[in-house]
């Protein structure tokens, strides 16, 4: 009589099959250890043409395009959270979105975002401000009325590429579509008019914040605004400094000096709750580097010269 | 007529008991599953990758279905040779095939109305636990009736996809069946491609031989509107209908090809 | 009265061989006729023609030439259907039905419906010998259940003709027992039978004309009692209380064999052409008493080797084979080959 014949010993096996599993699991555990690891390959994209990709989806192009988007966000976070990695770039985020809006021309989402990201400086985002522009004509291609394209390539001149008169234009455009809000016919003209300073910036966050048309970017406008403020609380700060120096004081700088001289009520922090940072030999105010807000925009040349109001 | 659906019941029952509407279990777990895992991934775009995966699916286990059920609808029967009896009965050749399509319909159609019934379902869901201002972003409806019409041509789209089956089943085993029943379907989605093949192409009589295979492949890939009704896109009752008159048509001349095949063949 | 069933010159070829197909003669120019209310047995060895021949009677296949009746009408022909069963040799249904849904299904195709059919399905399954396994799926049969339900098939519709293609073939004695009652019902009822048997003794029991096909042509045909009359092949007396046994040395070798039946019984079988009146006085002289005479006949298996055997020694001769068909009135009429008739399998 085997061991397979008795029912104990068929229990007695299963258990010892038990036991090799648990040992295989210990074996891996243990190689993790011990050898390098594999290292994640760097993502790669195979087939790069939309046609391509739109014959081999057959009539499921609508989920293709669902699954490029997800890895077009999942390529962005994850460049962004590894900023130290230098390996590590945002080469594949054009490819993937003019992919996803190959196959879903009409994936509106797609092209906001892809403008975003896309424009966003190093080491945020890869800085093509020209593929974000790209991007959008693409879209305005697909929806030929679709205002909020032409005002986020506006903005894309105004803001990543400083070019004034460009954003002027396509703000115009923008107001020309029919049923285009009301505040585009202004904020062209104010655009033109002093282009560059935080007031027409300002309007062009408060419209984006107002605009019910996704949630994360409505987020993002508010962030923008906060960064505002905190620009306009820094200028403020630095008055302030400059006031107190015309009038004698050296350094070393401090808040507590501040707040003892009753000039200020309290270590004052910028709209996301950090402190700002005083420098202790110039005196000069910057935002604190812990803060959320960071990095601050780069302020963009004033238009006509004058100081930011 | 009554013979017709009498076959059709008979198919209808024994996909039944074949288990083919296991295939709904899958479906909604597949559903399901992918609609937990979304929220992190997607920036707000649930409902629309919803509802394009519900519809994708639809389709794609529709198409299984057709093809791998629709090729053994006759082949099967005649390989083991329960044919014999039937064709005894006061049952003609063409009323038994006839019988068989309508039955693989049905089955179709059930499958395709449940899962549409599930997709609701799931995006009733999403409508109900999103708040109304999240809600506004949605580029249309959780609930939106256009989806029926997705899911109406993709029924259509089977229709043809399951004749061309059963006109393979008629004469062929059920392998080389459903090859050429896969190959077909997956030639129908580049209709289009062969149209545009005309401008690059430059001898006359290519042109003239790729529009006539245009014209002569069925143009599966005019059935598929869910890009559309995602996207809030209009499709017109006239598209439906000519959409519909289209398949009856192609449909028609399968079914009478397959009934000719089937009637003079010998059961050695 | 019109026949049962009527062939007139059917004959079926196909193509056999991949590459250059030649063409194989499975039935040539098969002519007969089955009367109503009669049993008719189609024999033959394997290989035949016998199922090819009801499976044209059934239109499953297309004849090459010739025709064929089934109650006076074409075959195919979907009244007739109405009228008749089939049961095909080792059947196959469909799996995943239970043995009641699979009769019901095909009594619903005749349009039977209801109450009606749920009694008939019930009655037929029961007359057949299906109990409660009428309510498993079919995959768990056995073959000999399976062939019930064939039977249970073939009768759903109250059928005026019923063939049957192999009906004992895989079944156990009791099952053969079973099937040829029901055969023998079927005839009460006057209802006509034509099956197909390579088993002999079934037929010479049950049939009251046969047709034997070999290599695709009718070599015999008619009443089994006519063909078995023609060769007696001896008698056999057996006599008892016989005072002395007698030895098959006597009387001139008029006795071939002698068997004893018991202590003073005996069983003689006299030799060929020796006629029983002269031979048993001779038997009796010294007394004993008669117990019975009966003619030896050539049994249907015997007739059957012999008439396939001249079938496979003739076929070389193609055209000089010659054609029997059975007329109306049972008469065999054997006729010569027309020169140029088509040519046979070798």
């Amino acid at each position: 009589m085997t061991l397979l014949d008795r029912p104990a010993g068929r229990i007695a096996l299963l258990f010892g099959a038990l036991l090799l599993l648990a040992t295989a699991a210990g074996l891996q555990a243990m190689r993790d250890a011990r050898f390098q690891t594999d290292q994640p390959a760097r993502e790669v994209l195979y087939v790069q043409s939309p046609a391509a990709v739109s014959r081999l989806a057959l009539s499921y192009d609508a989920l293709a395009s669902d699954i490029y988007w997800i890895r077009a966000i999942q390529h962005f976070g994850r460049t962004r959270l590894n900023k130290d990695d230098a390996s590590d770039d945002y080469t594949l985020l054009f490819p993937l979105l003019d992919l996803c809006t190959s196959l879903d021309p009409y994936f509106n989402i797609a092209y906001r975002f892809g403008a975003i990201f896309l424009s966003e400086p190093p080491p945020g985002g890869p800085g093509q401000p020209e593929l974000a522009i790209r991007l959008l004509q693409k879209g305005l291609v697909a929806r030929p009325t679709k205002w909020e394209y032409l005002q986020d390539i506006g903005f894309v001149h105004y803001w990543f590429r400083q070019d004034y008169k460009a954003a002027a234009e396509w703000f115009d455009r923008a107001a020309k579509v029919p049923n285009a809000p009301w505040w585009l016919k202004p904020l062209a003209a104010h655009t033109l008019a002093s282009g560059g300073d935080r007031q027409s910036s300002r309007m062009l966050y408060r419209a984006l914040a107002q605009s019910d048309e996704n949630e994360f970017m409505k987020k993002d406008a508010q962030r923008r605004l906060r960064q505002l403020d905190a620009l306009d609380q820094v200028d403020q700060l630095n008055r302030i400094v400059s006031t107190v120096k015309e009038k004698g004081a050296v350094a070393p700088f401090t808040w507590e000096r501040f707040i003892r001289s009753h000039i200020l009520r309290r270590v004052p922090t910028d709209p996301d709750g950090f402190p700002y940072r005083l420098d202790e030999q110039t005196g000069s105010v910057t935002v604190n580097p812990a803060s959320s807000l960071n990095p601050l925009p780069t302020e963009p040349q004033r238009a006509s010269g004058t100081p930011p109001a | 007529m009554t013979t017709i659906l009498r076959i059709a019941v008979q198919v209808f029952k024994e996909c039944v008991r074949d288990r083919v509407f296991y295939n709904l279990v899958l479906f909604a777990v597949l559903l399901i599953g992918v609609s937990l895992l979304l929220g992190q991934m997607t920036a707000g775009q649930e409902v629309k990758i919803i509802k394009d995966l519900g519809l994708a699916a639809t389709s794609v286990f529709g198409l299984f279905i057709a093809i791998f059920i629709g090729i053994g609808l006759v082949s099967k029967e005649v390989e083991r040779r329960s044919i014999y009896s039937v064709l005894a009965k006061p049952v003609t050749r063409t009323q038994l095939v006839l019988g068989k399509y309508v039955g693989l319909q049905l089955t179709l159609a059930v499958n395709v109305a449940i899962m549409t019934i599930a997709l609701y379902g799931v995006l009733a869901f999403y409508s109900w636990t999103t708040p109304a201002l999240a809600k506004q972003a949605w580029e249309g409806p959780a609930l939106d009736p256009a989806i029926l019409k997705a899911s109406y041509l993709i029924l259509v789209e089977l229709s043809v996809v399951t004749a061309i089956a059963v006109v393979f089943s008629t004469y062929s085993s059920a392998l080389l069946s459903a090859v050429f029943t896969f190959g077909l379907a997956v030639a129908g989605q580049f209709s289009a491609d062969l149209k545009n093949f005309e401008s690059i192409v430059d001898s006359r009589a290519l042109v003239w031989f790729l529009r006539g295979i245009y014209y002569v492949l069925p143009n599966l890939a005019s059935f598929d509107v869910k890009l559309q009704v995602v996207h809030q896109l209009p499709v017109t009752a006239s598209y439906l209908a000519w959409a519909t008159m289209y398949a009856a048509v192609y449909v028609g001349a399968l079914l009478i090809i397959a009934v000719v095949i089937f009637s003079k063949r010998d059961f050695k | 009265m019109t026949a049962a069933v009527e062939t007139f010159e059917l004959s079926k070829d196909y193509r056999v061989g991949f590459w250059r197909p030649r063409p194989y003669r499975a039935l040539d120019n098969v002519s007969f006729s089955v009367e109503p209310g009669e049993v008719f047995g189609f024999l033959g060895p394997n290989g035949a023609g016998k199922t090819t021949t009801l499976k044209l009677l059934m239109q499953l296949v297309f004849p090459s030439s010739g025709r064929a009746t089934i109650l006076g009408r074409p075959v195919g022909d979907l009244a007739v259907k109405q009228r008749i069963g089939y049961l095909p040799e080792n059947p196959y249904f469909y799996d995943n039905l239970t043995a009641e849904e699979l009769v019901a299904y095909f009594a619903s195709l005749f349009g039977i419906r209801g109450a009606e059919r749920r009694k008939r399905v019930a009655r037929l399954l029961d007359d057949v010998g299906i109990g409660a396994e009428r309510r498993m799926q079919m995959r768990k049969f056995s073959k000999g259940m399976v062939q019930r339900v064939g039977l249970a098939q073939a009768l759903i519709n109250d059928p005026e003709v019923i063939f049957l293609d192999e009906p004992m073939s895989g079944l156990d004695p009791l099952g053969r027992r079973d099937v040829r009652n029901l055969i023998l019902r079927l005839r009460e009822e006057g209802r006509t039978v034509f099956f197909s048997s390579h088993i002999l003794s079934d037929a010479e029991s049950l049939c009251s004309r046969i047709a034997i096909v070999a290599k695709g042509r009718l070599v015999a045909a008619g009443r089994v009692s006519d063909m078995l009359a023609f060769r007696v092949l001896g008698w056999e007396i057996v006599l008892d209380d016989l005072p002395v046994a007698p030895s098959s040395d006597q009387w001139g070798g008029r006795l071939r064999r002698v068997t004893r039946l018991d202590e003073k019984r005996f069983s003689i079988e006299l030799s060929e052409d020796v006629r029983p009146e002269e031979t048993l006085p001779l038997l009796l002289a010294r007394g004993g008493r008669l117990v019975s005479v009966n003619p030896v006949r050539e049994s249907l298996e015997d007739f059957f080797v012999r008439q396939v055997n001249a079938a496979g020694d003739v076929s070389r001769f193609l055209d000089d084979a010659p054609r029997v068909t059975v007329g109306k009135s049972g008469e065999t009429v054997t006729k010569k080959a027309a020169a140029g008739s088509g040519r046979g399998a070798q």
